[in-house]
């Protein structure tokens, strides 16, 4: 009995402390992706639904701790003679069976009632075709009447953050071009896998303009962890303005300049596989990149409105610098809109991760990318291999990038 | 004279040299033989010891007394063991002959036979009890027997099933399948019924039955399937030189072709003479449908008016030798199958260039050959 209860009281303590950690990650202030603070409709009726059941379970764990305590501590062992044993009592075994089946049927309903909700598409006043490869998402926008007023009149396709409509009715039409992944935005809806060859549909709507995080929850290789996720909703005139943005048409570089040395060097290097919309060789015929030559997923993120975003390489490192990346995060949703249309401005940028990447891609995200380790995959990098770059090259392209908004 | 022990050991013996002898005549390698040739020689040290010290039994040494006693007179019973194991014996040369799977049947059938024989021979001398001793075998080799049995069995009445049902005509199968299966519903139901049924004619049935199918599939496989067209259908899909107006073969079967109905990127309907299309999520008919940039995106057409079509999926032309003085311009193009009135086909479209790169030529679109009234929808790719 001693050894029991010196036993006892020395694992108290670590209990204690796990326990005690365990409750403080309650705590955090900075935890964007916390399902129980939904910032949309969709994820609202998942909070909605998730809640009851969990009051039903914590009331039943407590009836069922507080019974079983009471049965070890009242008849603990104490000497006494083994009382009378008996089997079976009908009257309380029904009840056993039938009060959790009530609390099943009680769950059921609204959970099929939300479920059946989650899947509409026939209020969908907007829709982005989501598709994901190792390790990052792009969001292409369909030539459709909705989305704003007038409709998009060309597609759009940008990569890491997914411009939405604050308080629309947005489906996202997600697929795969590799192996399965998982969209999940946390604060705005449930989480839905990409798999390749077919298309799933998922709502998302967002109340107020803001960014909301997300994180792909399907192991995918090497760099799982590092595709993240952005969904930025903007008020419906920023909806627009970043439409406009994404449509206008290709400025070449001013003559002379070092964003128009990087232009030349960009299409050297680069455009191999990242597309630049509307750049022309010098017989004017458009430079068409081809990712399906040279990557496994057969894309790579188009780089046509880089400094339009604050993200790069999925979502996973910053252009911005971290006041700026504080300033948008904390900026209210009224001036949320224009501040994120702002881009990445000269004093907000930060090239410091932007030039690591050039340097060598697959030292900052691990990557299948070495070029004698390639036979697998039909000597295709899946990733951005090392280029190996001059650190005249690295900034060659980065003050060519960095006319892109 | 031989103690129990040693005729188990002597047999192990003979086994091993056998099973020497068998591999390195079929295999030959250095290792194996060794192997075997240890194993000879171990066995029969053992033999030669348990026959030394008579299995330790210090009666037995008694050898009068064994030999005079009833145990030692009881006559051994008759075995087709022997039998089979010199048919298997003679095998092995034929084997090597004609071919490794009548070796390995050989050699199959004289373990078999070997450790029958050992066993039934070991159980004998059991007791001086023959009933006892019958026993004591079927409680050792049943466990093996009766699964093994059971199996080879169940395994031949499949194969001939198999062999009759490819060598009955293509109408025939379920007439004579039918038949059986009534025939053995209707005797099941005698049997079950008349519970005083001679086991005899049970036995007897079950053995014409079990005869006759397998007599039935050996005559079947000498015989040989019946003849089975194939007819030719597309694969994947096709491609720019049979994307006309015109059919071929493959169109007369393209009912044998995949129709996935679920998880489309879009699907593409003929109706009223015109072509629209269905895209998940988006509300109303579509003359534009927006598809990723190299991924595979299924497309369902599905054909509501009368006549055969096929849709055609026009998607600019891919580049040989690009920029060099040799390049070629080949029509990127897919297709599905002509699809008949009420039909749906499916096809794969994966365009590897966006839209942009039509800007100097024709733009993507879907499309059907001979019926330019229907329109096109347009393909745009980011």
């Amino acid at each position: 009995m001693t050894t029991v209860r010196s036993r006892a009281r020395k694992l108290a303590l670590p209990a204690a402390v796990i326990g005690g950690l365990a409750l403080l990650t309650g705590c955090a202030d900075h935890a964007p992706q916390n399902t129980w603070a939904p910032a949309g409709e969709n994820a609202r009726d998942i909070d909605n639904l998730q809640r009851t059941p969990f009051a039903i379970a914590g009331v039943v764990l407590v009836i069922v701790i507080a019974v079983v305590g009471y049965c070890i501590f009242k008849f603990r062992d104490k000497g006494q003679a083994m009382p009378k044993q008996s089997h079976g009592k009908p009257a309380l075994e029904i009840a056993l069976t039938i009060v959790p089946a009530l609390i099943l049927v009680g769950i059921g309903i609204p959970t099929i009632g939300t479920v059946m909700k989650l899947a509409k598409t026939s209020d969908t006043q907007c829709v982005i075709n989501v598709t994901g490869q190792q390790w990052w998402w792009e969001y292409d926008y369909p030539v459709q009447s909705g989305c704003m007023p007038g409709g998009i009149k060309e597609p759009i396709v940008t990569s890491g953050e997914m411009i939405i409509p604050a308080g629309q009715h947005v489906l996202l039409r997600i697929s795969s071009r590799d192996v399965i992944h998982s969209f999940w935005i946390p604060r705005l809806n449930g989480k839905r896998d990409a798999v390749p060859g077919r298309v799933q549909t998922l709502r998302m709507q967002a109340d107020q303009p803001g960014i909301y995080d997300g994180q792909c929850t399907e192991f995918c290789g090497l760099s799982h962890a590092y595709m993240r996720m952005e969904a930025v909703s903007l008020d419906s005139a920023g909806f627009a303005t970043w439409v406009g943005n994404q449509l206008a048409a290709y400025t070449a570089p001013a003559a002379g300049s070092a964003a128009a040395t990087g232009e030349t060097t960009f299409i050297s290097q680069c455009s191999r596989c990242h597309q630049v919309n509307g750049v022309v060789d010098s017989s004017g015929n458009p430079i068409i990149a081809r990712p399906d030559l040279n990557v496994y997923s057969g894309a790579a993120p188009n780089l046509s409105h880089l400094m339009s975003r604050t993200t790069f390489a999925g979502a996973s490192f910053d252009l911005l610098t971290p006041d700026c990346r504080k300033n948008l995060r904390d900026a209210s949703a009224a001036d949320f809109s224009a501040l994120y249309l702002k881009g990445v401005t000269p004093e907000c940028l930060d090239t410091v991760q932007l030039k690591q990447w050039l340097r060598n891609a697959p030292a900052k995200k691990p990557m299948y990318a070495d070029p004698t380790k390639l036979g697998p995959t039909d000597n295709k990098t899946r990733g951005m291999p090392n280029l190996h770059l001059t650190e005249d090259q690295i900034s060659q392209i980065v003050a060519y990038l960095t006319v892109r908004h | 004279m031989f103690t129990t022990g040693s005729k188990l050991f002597l047999g192990g013996s003979v086994l091993a040299f056998a099973g020497t002898l068998i591999y390195s005549g079929i295999h030959g390698g250095p290792l194996g033989t060794i192997g075997l040739v240890t194993a000879t020689i171990v066995f029969a040290f053992l033999t030669g010891i348990n026959f030394w010290v008579r299995d330790s039994n210090v009666s037995s040494m008694d050898t009068a007394g064994i030999e005079s006693s009833p145990a030692a007179h009881a006559a051994p019973g008759r075995s087709m063991w022997p039998m089979i194991g010199g048919l298997g014996l003679a095998l092995i040369p034929v084997g090597l002959v004609v071919g490794r799977a009548i070796t390995w049947l050989a050699v199959i059938v004289m373990i078999i036979a070997t450790v029958e024989w050992m066993v039934q021979g070991w159980s004998e001398g059991a007791s001086s009890d023959p009933v006892y001793n019958a026993g004591v075998r079927k409680r050792i080799l049943h466990p093996l027997e009766l699964p093994i049995l059971g199996a080879v069995g169940l395994g031949l009445i499949i194969f001939s099933f198999s062999r009759i049902m490819l060598r009955l005509p293509k109408a025939g199968g379920p007439v004579v399948f039918g038949g059986i299966g009534a025939a053995v519903l209707l005797f099941g139901a005698l049997f079950a019924t008349k519970r005083n049924i001679a086991r005899s004619l049970v036995v007897t049935l079950c053995t014409v039955g079990a005869v006759g199918i397998v007599g039935a599939g050996v005559a079947s496989a000498v015989a040989g399937p019946r003849h089975v067209t194939k007819h030719e259908i597309a694969e994947k899909t096709l491609t720019v030189d049979n994307c006309t107006a015109d059919h071929t073969e493959a169109d007369d079967h393209s009912s044998r072709a995949i129709a996935g109905k679920s998880n489309l990127a879009a699907t593409i309907v003929l109706e009223n003479g015109k072509l629209h299309a269905d895209v998940i999520g988006v509300n109303g008919a579509q003359q534009t449908i927006t598809i990723p940039r190299s991924n595979d995106s299924y497309i369902r057409f599905q054909n509501k008016d009368s006549g055969k079509v096929r849709l055609v999926a026009n998607l600019g032309y891919d580049l040989i030798n690009p920029g060099a003085s040799n390049e070629v311009k080949v029509p990127d193009v897919v297709c599905t199958q002509a699809v008949t009135k009420g039909g749906a086909q499916f096809l794969i479209v994966n365009p590897p260039r966006p839209s942009s790169a039509t800007k100097f030529g024709a733009p993507y679109s879907f499309t059907i050959p001979g019926l330019d009234s229907a329109g096109s929808i347009a393909i745009e790719v980011p």
